[in-house]
């Protein structure tokens, strides 16, 4: 046990914590972020060339990588 | 004073008899051979016991001043418990009554011989005390599981008593030459008490004024005098016991948020029902005799900006719950399914969440801060006792480098280590400070918990990289799967 640890609680008090996304937010973000996930993904299902993969899949990848995340921390399961 | 002596005579052969039979040693720093006595080095000139019932634990103070009587310095005190006394002893604080800088002073259990009845509190004064020199010492702890309902079993729409026994003589490892013993009840109505001879202007001990009685004061006593006595006193509120309390504390970085959850394991410990439970009674007795000894309603003031509370039990949702949320205070009140009466349980769950920004900071060394209260139990005017407590800090997925401080007495905590805990969108799982602590009571709400760590921002993305690989590897694989050519070609070259 470290009884400094009081006094780097204070000394942070100017600085808390505050999300990229905040609660109220959470939802909306992830569900844009999944439908535009799903929308590339239809796409590249559509057309699928060696061109599209970094042009349709990396983007629906990471737009449904984030989209995920969010939309587990909107549905109440804070990852 | 003969029984006195032969009892302490009695008690010294027994433990004799039993070090003898032990052989075993512990390697720990703190253990002693289990030939150890300790050495009489102080005299405690003047002692106030003061033991306070008015709650469902016995809440003890002694207020002694202890004198160097040795020609060396000296820095460690004793205090005697039985064995049982010592399974059951929590929170032990020690001060210097005149010095409130001084303190706390270490308090810890002394491991010297299992099977003795005496065991032994190891207290360590900051400085040694000089020969001659003396020191006012304030220690004070709590007693769980002290009572016993007399009668064991009652109407429901009887008063229930409680007994409390205890030695009119402060235990003590040493002489003391002036002492006396105060035990504070929660109602003038004690019906029975141990009557001791006086001495002095004093016929008989002890005194009583209004709800306090006083044995003493009493002339020179030797080491390890004890005079049991016992007193039964009214408690028409329920012996409300947590035998364990599972309290989960879990860190989103993501969410912004942090979630608690407590598991209560709660027994009553006071008079069980003589009859079956009649349940027309009860409700009668809500409009004409609203006290009882059932427990009906437990309150929880949490933090002001917790939300979405939640009460289960086994069967499920409870909906006998309220929850007042305002700017000035969140107070969830909450009914068992049933009134709980002496020997009955009640396991059930609680939760909520918080925004992130009330208990967690970021520190100028790029780290995070986290600081959360160690109990958050119940506030109840009767008090709650628990036995075993478990605070899990599940911190985000990667955290390193976890340190914490508690404001908890170091001895009430028995256990603690960092584990794994894996739940959802994990890998490699969260880093989880697991706390384990005994015989607390909830004097102790409100202690705060400060964890420190550090989260690196990869380990941060851990969780959307890891569902990025997954949704790529699949697409890579569709097209992948997609140039694979099944007909058979039919053009000739």
């Amino acid at each position: 046990m470290d009884s400094s640890l009081h006094e780097v609680w204070q000394a942070a008090a100017g600085s808390p914590f505050i999300p990229a996304v905040g609660k109220g937010s959470q939802f909306w973000v992830a569900f844009i972020l999944l439908v535009i996930g799903f929308s590339l993904t239809g796409a590249f299902a559509l057309n699928r060339s060696l061109v599209n993969l970094p042009v349709l899949a990396v983007p629906a990848s990471l737009a449904l990588a984030f989209g995920v995340v969010y939309m587990f921390c909107a549905v109440g399961v804070y990852v | 004073m003969k029984t006195t002596a032969v009892f302490s005579a009695f008690l010294s052969l027994l433990s004799l008899a039993s070090a003898a039979s032990s052989k075993k040693s512990s390697s720990t720093s703190t253990t002693l051979p289990v030939t150890f006595r300790p050495p009489q080095v102080f005299r405690n000139a003047n002692l106030v016991h003061i033991i306070s019932v008015e709650k469902n634990y016995a809440k003890e103070n002694i207020n002694v001043l202890v004198e160097n009587i040795d020609k060396a310095a000296q820095d460690e005190y004793f205090v005697p418990f039985t064995a049982d006394q010592m399974s059951r002893l929590g929170g032990v604080e020690v001060k210097d009554r005149k010095d409130a800088s001084a303190g706390p002073f270490v308090a810890e259990a002394v491991e010297f011989d299992q099977e003795s009845d005496i065991q032994y509190l190891r207290i360590r004064l900051p400085k040694p005390l000089a020969p001659g020199a003396q020191q006012t010492l304030g220690i004070s702890y709590y007693l769980l599981k002290a009572y016993k309902p007399l009668p064991a079993s009652i109407k429901q729409e009887d008063q229930q008593y409680l007994s409390f026994s205890f030695s009119a003589y402060c235990p003590s490892a040493y002489t003391t030459n002036k002492q006396k013993t105060e035990v504070k009840f929660p109602t003038g109505n004690i019906p029975d008490y141990t009557k001791l001879p006086g001495s002095g202007e004093v016929k008989e001990f002890p005194q009583k004024q209004g709800s306090k009685l006083t044995y003493g004061p009493f002339d020179e006593k030797p080491a390890g005098a004890v005079q049991p006595v016992s007193v039964r006193f009214e408690f028409n509120k329920p012996v409300t016991h947590v035998s364990r309390l599972e309290r989960d504390i879990e860190v989103s970085h993501w969410g912004g948020n942090v979630a608690f959850e407590e598991r209560y394991t709660l027994h009553h410990r006071g008079a069980n029902l003589s009859l079956l439970f009649n349940r027309v009674k009860w409700q009668q007795s809500q409009y004409y005799q609203p006290t009882t000894f059932a427990l009906k309603e437990l309150k929880f003031p949490l933090r002001v900006g917790s939300v979405d509370p939640y009460y289960t039990d086994v069967i499920g949702n409870v909906s006998t719950s309220r929850f007042r949320s305002n700017k000035r205070e969140a107070l969830l009140e909450i009914k068992p399914r049933y009134p709980v009466f002496g020997g009955w349980k009640y396991p059930f769950t609680i939760g909520w969440n918080s925004d992130a920004k009330n208990f967690l900071r970021r520190t100028a060394a790029g780290g995070f801060v986290l600081n959360v209260p160690f109990l958050e139990g119940p506030r109840q005017a009767e008090g709650v006792e628990y036995e075993q407590v478990q605070v899990r800090v599940i911190l985000p997925e990667g955290a390193e480098n976890v340190k914490y401080h508690t404001s908890i007495p170091t001895s009430s905590i028995t256990e603690a280590g960092v584990e794994i805990h894996k739940t959802f969108l994990d890998t490699i799982g969260r880093t989880a400070l697991v706390i384990k602590a005994r015989n607390l009571v909830d004097d102790f709400r409100d202690r705060e918990l400060v964890v420190t760590y550090d989260y690196p921002l990869v380990a941060m993305l851990r969780k959307p990289l890891i569902v990025f690989a997954s949704v790529f590897a699949v697409l890579v694989g569709a097209w992948v799967v997609g140039n694979v050519e099944l007909k058979f070609d039919s053009r000739k070259k």
